[in-house]
């Protein structure tokens, strides 16, 4: 019987993106099991920021991971972090969830081609480790209003009804903060 | 194509987050596939969703999470049912215009009258019915009544191109407009077919506004 204890302490990105290719080359369950225990609790936790249910949280946790399994061999480590790579199987999984809520069949992702250009593939090596820094190098402020980008799906609007701040002033602290990361990635627009 | 007018960042980060309703994604999705910089602006801020992910903190799972994610590794995904196909009208447009690639499953109605030199083609997203996402086709050197709008409203130049006071719009470039931009679009000698979506409803000024008000619900407009 597999079990997710393995090892100690998160898997940092380049041990992510080893186990995630091992998964898509040799179907390995002991890899997948590493990967389940270091992602499967944290999609939990994204989710329930979200203000989704426990249930809904767990089972876009679930179904994220199952994903990530069936998947796995489409996955181009020079292309992007693994990390971002589940946030947008993730992400696209809210979407459908909600849509699903409401009777509607959800859409055919893997029409959708967004790969980046050849010269962000180089860098995608080194940018999870890069945005980690960035984020950390916001102010408290910018980072809430970034969170809360990500955590919520209402539009500005509804970020500063929760923070209690006028419209503007939430669209500019949001645009500061998307340039301050660019400043801090060393991106330019 | 070179493109000078981009979504902003606001519009690319809700893009990122899921945030961003269907049919404005819809139009986003089109202009990224003609734009490598604007994928790799929506790459930088997916890097950011995946760090946000990456840094929290392990909430509890349920107790057989992992043995019920472990005991369906083998099953076949369910199948999708077969997707209707999508009910496109002849909107004959000249031989050398394709329209772009995401509206391959979107239903696209025939052109309808919208004033002098301007039709109009509603787009349903199958997986989106309430999405409000048109074809626009503006004649050579024609104007479009001047509009607010409620929120939203993305445009891409699909062919031709126009201009009004926030500047000169051409193949593969994004107009952006909300309720602080009244503008009346001017197509260009060779007139303009772009794709566009409204978070909200368009405001027509003057006039012309009331009657829409009053007649919009009939006409289909909102």
């Amino acid at each position: 019987m597999l079990t997710p204890v393995e090892m100690t302490g998160p898997l940092d990105a380049a041990a992510q993106a080893h186990l995630l290719v091992l998964v898509g080359q040799t179907r390995d369950r002991q890899a997948f099991a590493q990967l389940f225990k270091h992602f499967a609790p944290r999609l939990k936790a994204f989710h329930l920021r979200a203000n989704v249910s426990d249930t809904a949280a767990e089972e876009l946790a679930q179904e994220t991971m199952l994903l990530l399994w069936r998947k796995a061999d489409s996955f181009d480590p020079t292309r992007a972090g693994v990390a971002t790579w589940v946030f947008t199987i993730t992400r696209n999984l809210r979407i459908d969830h909600a849509r699903r809520q409401r009777g509607i069949v959800p859409q055919d992702w893997a029409e959708e081609d967004t790969s980046p250009s050849a010269e962000v593939l180089s860098l995608e090596a080194e940018r999870a480790e890069r945005m980690r820094c960035a984020l950390a190098g916001l102010s408290a402020e910018q980072r809430r209003v970034i969170e809360l980008s990500f955590f919520t799906e209402t539009p500005h609007a509804g970020i500063a009804t929760m923070l209690n701040l006028p419209l503007g002033t939430v669209k500019s602290r949001i645009r500061l903060a998307l340039a301050r990361l660019r400043d801090l990635l060393g991106t330019e627009s | 194509m070179s493109i000078q007018h981009h979504p902003n960042d606001d519009t690319l980060l809700r893009f990122s987050t899921g945030g961003l309703n269907a049919g404005l994604t819809l139009v986003t999705q089109a202009h990224m596939h003609i734009c490598t910089q604007c994928r790799d602006r929506v790459a930088a801020f997916e890097a950011v969703g995946g760090a946000l992910l990456d840094e929290q903190p392990a909430a509890a799972l349920a107790p057989a999470a992992f043995a019920q994610v472990l005991s369906r590794l083998d099953e076949r995904p369910a199948a999708a049912p077969a997707p209707r196909a999508p009910r496109q009208a002849n909107l004959h447009l000249a031989p050398d215009t394709a329209l772009p690639s995401v509206l391959a499953a979107c239903d696209i109605g025939r052109w309808l009258w919208f004033g002098k030199g301007i039709r109009y083609s509603p787009v349903r997203l199958p997986w989106a019915p309430e999405a409000n996402v048109m074809l626009l086709r503006v004649a050579a050197n024609c104007a479009v009544y001047p509009h607010t709008h409620a929120e939203h409203e993305l445009t891409l130049i699909l062919r031709g191109g126009y201009s009004d006071c926030t500047g000169q719009y051409g193949p593969g470039d994004m107009a952006e407009a909300d309720a602080d931009i009244l503008h009346q679009p001017h197509a260009d000698d060779e007139g303009c077919l772009c794709l566009a979506a409204l978070e909200g409803t368009m405001r027509l000024d003057g006039w012309l506004g009331k009657w829409q008000r009053r007649l919009g619900p009939y006409l289909g407009l909102y």
